[in-house]
C-alpha cells in the first residue's frame, strides 16, 4: 500500500545568528552575517503507512520537533522532500492543515477563555465538518472520556492534563488521516498519562488514524507503538518494530555485584578501582567479548550478553577473585535499550 | 483509496469570503461573550480609555486658551483632526489589537499554534481578539467631529459626508498598516518593543496638520510613515473644501498600498520565522 507520509532524505539546517545586545544591537542584527549553522535534522527518510502509530524518539534536541514541524508544513526542509496525503506540506500549508491534527505538548491550541465545547464548535466550522460527522465524533468521545467534567470549563481553568486531553480530542475532531502528537504526556501524572494513552489507542483503532508520537516516556512507547524510529543528533539511528529492538537486546542481562560488606561507605576512588580491576578481569577471561562495566548505586554493574557468555560464568569468574557480598540480575528494560542506542552503542548495527 | 477520497473531499472544501466572515463572527462572538462575563473589568477599562482621550482633549483646549491659532489652525479644526484620528484608529483597536501580543507569543514559541489551521494565518491570528473597548474611541472621536463641525459651521451635505466616510476607511487602513508593520518587527529582531512604542508616538503626531512640521519631517510623514493620511489629508476635503491638497485624492492609494505591504511583510515574517527553538 502507498504510504501516507513519505519523508525523503530530509535535512534541516538553522542559521543561528550570534545576536548582539541592546537596541543598537538589534538593529545591527538585521544586517549581520555572523551566523553559525545548526543541522537539526540530518538526511532522514521514512515511510509511514495508514493507521500506524509510530513512536518518534530521541534525546532532547535530537530534532524530533523540527521533523514534525516540517511534516506539518511550518518549516521547509533545507533539502529533501516530504509528501503527506499527496500534498507537499511546506508548499501548501493550509491545504495540508485540513488533513492533519496537531498537538504540541503544553501549548494549547484552544481558545483560552472559552469552554472546550465552544472551541470545538468553532473548529467544526473552521474544518467544515458535516453536522452528522461532528455529532458522531462527539458521541464517540463521550464513550471514551468523561466529557461532562471538562467540556464546559474555560480552557484557562483546566489542569494541564485536562487541557491536553481536550487538545487531543480537538486534533481528531475533523477526522484527519494523520495526527501528530509532540510530547503529549510531558508533565502529566501517571493516571493522566494512562488515560491519554488509552484515548489515543482507541481513536487510532476506531478511525484508523495514523499517529506520529514523539516522547521521552517509554511508557508511551510500550503502551502505543508497534514501530519506533529513533533519531539522535538529527540522524536516524533506528527504524523498526519494537519487538525487533527488544529482540536485539533480549539476550542482555545486567549483573550488579556488591564487593564490600557496607557499600555505602565506599569512596569514589575505591569504586573506580574495583571497576577497573573487574573490567580487566573480564577482558582477560573473555578477550573477544565486549562487556561494559559501570558503577551504579555504589555497585559494579556488568552488562552481559548471554548469547556469548552465561551470566553464571561471569559470576563465578568474579567470585574467584573477589568476595561478593550481594548480587542481582535484571532484564534490560525498553528504556535502557533506548538509552544504550542514544549512547552510541555499537550493538545496533 | 482512502487517500484519494480524502484529497477530493479537501478540494471540494472551498474557502471563500463567506466562509471567512462566518468564522470571524463565530470567533469574535465567543470572545465578546466571554469578556462581557467579566463585566466590571470591562466597564473599568472602557472608562479608563474614554478618560485618557478626554484628558488629551482638555490639554488641547488649554493650549488654545493662550494661542488662538497655531499656524492658521484654530481649536475646532484641531479638534476635528483629533477626532478623525480617533475614528480612524477604531478598526485597528478593535480588530487588530492582537498585534500587541504578537511579540510575546513569538518569543515564547507559542506562535506556532496559529500555524496548524487550514485558514489564512494573518486572519486567524487577528481573529483571536476583538477589543470592544475600541468602540469608546469611536464614540469620543465622532463627538469631537460633530461638535467641531457644528462650531466651524461646515456645510452638511451628501458630498462632504461621503468624503468623510471614505476618508475614515482609508485612513484606518493606514493605522492598521503601521500597527502591522511595527508588530511584525518581532519576527526579525529581538527586543522589538521599541518599534511598537515608536509607532505609537508616531501616531500621536497624526493629529497635527502636516504644515506645522519642517520639510524633512513632512516628507517622512507623507511617504515613509504616512501618518499625514491618518487625519490631515482626508480631513482637508471636508475642512478646506476650496483648498484641497492634491495628495488628499491619493488617500485611497496610500491606504491600500500600505496595508498590502504591511500584510506581506507580516506574512513573510511569520512564515520565515522558525518557531524559536524550545
Ligand atoms: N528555530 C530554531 N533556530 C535555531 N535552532 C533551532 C531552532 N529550532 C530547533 N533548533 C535546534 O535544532 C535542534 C533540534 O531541536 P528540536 O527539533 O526542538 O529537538 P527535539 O524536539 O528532539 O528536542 C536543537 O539543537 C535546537 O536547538
Ligand atoms: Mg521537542
Amino acid at each position: 500500500m502507498e504510504p501516507i507520509i513519505q519523508v525523503n532524505n530530509v535535512t534541516k539546517e538553522f542559521k543561528v545568528l550570534n545576536r548582539s545586545e541592546g537596541l543598537k544591537g538589534s538593529i545591527k542584527d538585521l544586517f549581520s552575517h555572523d551566523y553559525k549553522i545548526v543541522r537539526a535534522v540530518d538526511n532522514v527518510s521514512m515511510d509511514i503507512g495508514q493507521g500506524e502509530i509510530v513512536g518518534y524518539l530521541g534525546p532532547n534536541g535530537a530534532g524530533k520537533s523540527t521533523t514534525i514541524k516540517m511534516m506539518t508544513g511550518v518549516l521547509k526542509p533545507t533539502s529533501g522532500s516530504i509528501i503527506c496525503n499527496g500534498v507537499v506540506p511546506y508548499d501548501k500549508r493550509t491545504l495540508n492543515a485540513q488533513n492533519i491534527g496537531v498537538v504540541f505538548g503544553q501549548r494549547s491550541q484552544l481558545w483560552w477563555a472559552l469552554p472546550a465545547i465552544e472551541s470545538f464548535n468553532i473548529l467544526k466550522d473552521i474544518y467544515l465538518v458535516e453536522d452528522k460527522d461532528y455529532k458522531d465524533m462527539l458521541e464517540l468521545y463521550s464513550t471514551l472520556v468523561d466529557m461532562d467534567s471538562i467540556m464546559h470549563k474555560p480552557v484557562r481553568q483546566m489542569s494541564l492534563g485536562q487541557r491536553t486531553l481536550c487538545d487531543i480530542l480537538a486534533s481528531f475532531l475533523h477526522n484527519p488521516p494523520v495526527v501528530f502528537l509532540d510530547e503529549p504526556t510531558i508533565g502529566l501524572d501517571v493516571a493522566m498519562k494512562a488515560k491519554i494513552r488509552e484515548l489515543v489507542k482507541m481513536l487510532n483503532k476506531e478511525k484508523n488514524t495514523t499517529v506520529i508520537l514523539t516522547t521521552h516516556d517509554m511508557g508511551d512507547v510500550d503502551a502505543l507503538c508497534e514501530r519506533i524510529v529513533i533519531i539522535d543528533k538529527g540522524k536516524k539511528i533506528y527504524d523498526n518494530d519494537i519487538e525487533h529492538l527488544t529482540g536485539l537486546f533480549g539476550a542482555y542481562r545486567t549483573l550488579s555485584v556488591s564487593l564490600s560488606k557496607n557499600k555505602e561507605i565506599l569512596t569514589k576512588e575505591e569504586l573506580e578501582q574495583m571497576e577497573t580491576s573487574v573490567s580487566n578481569l573480564l577482558r582477560e577471561q573473555w578477550p573477544d567479548v565486549d562487556m561494559p562495566v559501570s558503577i551504579e548505586d555504589n555497585e559494579i554493574q556488568i552488562l552481559v550478553n548471554e548469547a556469548f557468555t552465561g551470566v553464571v560464568k561471569v559470576i563465578n569468574a568474579v567470585q574467584d577473585k573477589y568476595k561478593v557480598y550481594d548480587m542481582h540480575i535484571t532484564e534490560i528494560s525498553t528504556e535502557s535499550v533506548i538509552r544504550k542506542i542514544y549512547d552510541g552503542s555499537k550493538i545496533v548495527k | 483509496m482512502e487517500t484519494s477520497d480524502m484529497s477530493m473531499k479537501t478540494a471540494s472544501k472551498r474557502r471563500g469570503l463567506r466562509y471567512y466572515f462566518n468564522i470571524y463572527f463565530r470567533i469574535i462572538a465567543q470572545d465578546i461573550k466571554s469578556k462581557l462575563s467579566y463585566r466590571s473589568d470591562f466597564i473599568i477599562s472602557l472608562i479608563g480609555m474614554i478618560l485618557t482621550d478626554a484628558v488629551e482633549i482638555l490639554s488641547f483646549w488649554l493650549v488654545f486658551q493662550n494661542f488662538p491659532s497655531v499656524k492658521g489652525w484654530n481649536f475646532y479644526e484641531m479638534l476635528f483632526l483629533y477626532g478623525f484620528t480617533l475614528v480612524a484608529s477604531t478598526p485597528a483597536q478593535c480588530m487588530f489589537d492582537n498585534n500587541w501580543n504578537l511579540r510575546l507569543v513569538v518569543y515564547s514559541g507559542d506562535f506556532i499554534k496559529y500555524c496548524f489551521r487550514p485558514v489564512n494565518l494573518f486572519f486567524y491570528f487577528m481573529s483571536e481578539i476583538f477589543d470592544i473597548k475600541g468602540v469608546g474611541k469611536l464614540f469620543v472621536g465622532l463627538s469631537c467631529i460633530v461638535y467641531s463641525w457644528n462650531k466651524l459651521a461646515l456645510p452638511v451635505n451628501f458630498k462632504s459626508l461621503v468624503l468623510l466616510i471614505f476618508g475614515f476607511v482609508f485612513a484606518s487602513l493606514i493605522v492598521i498598516a503601521i500597527l502591522n508593520l511595527a508588530s511584525s518587527a518581532c519576527f526579525f529582531i529581538m527586543n522589538s518593543f521599541f518599534v511598537l512604542s515608536l509607532s505609537n508616538t508616531l501616531r500621536g503626531y497624526a493629529r497635527y496638520p502636516i504644515t506645522i512640521f519642517s520639510g524633512a519631517l513632512k516628507f517622512v510623514f507623507t511617504f515613509i510613515a504616512p501618518i499625514a493620511f491618518m487625519a490631515y489629508y482626508p480631513s482637508m476635503a471636508v475642512l478646506r473644501p476650496d483648498n484641497v491638497p492634491v495628495l488628499t485624492w491619493f488617500t485611497p492609494v496610500f491606504g491600500i498600498v500600505f496595508f498590502y505591504i504591511s500584510y506581506k511583510v507580516w506574512m513573510k515574517g511569520a512564515l520565515s520565522y522558525n518557531g524559536t527553538g524550545n
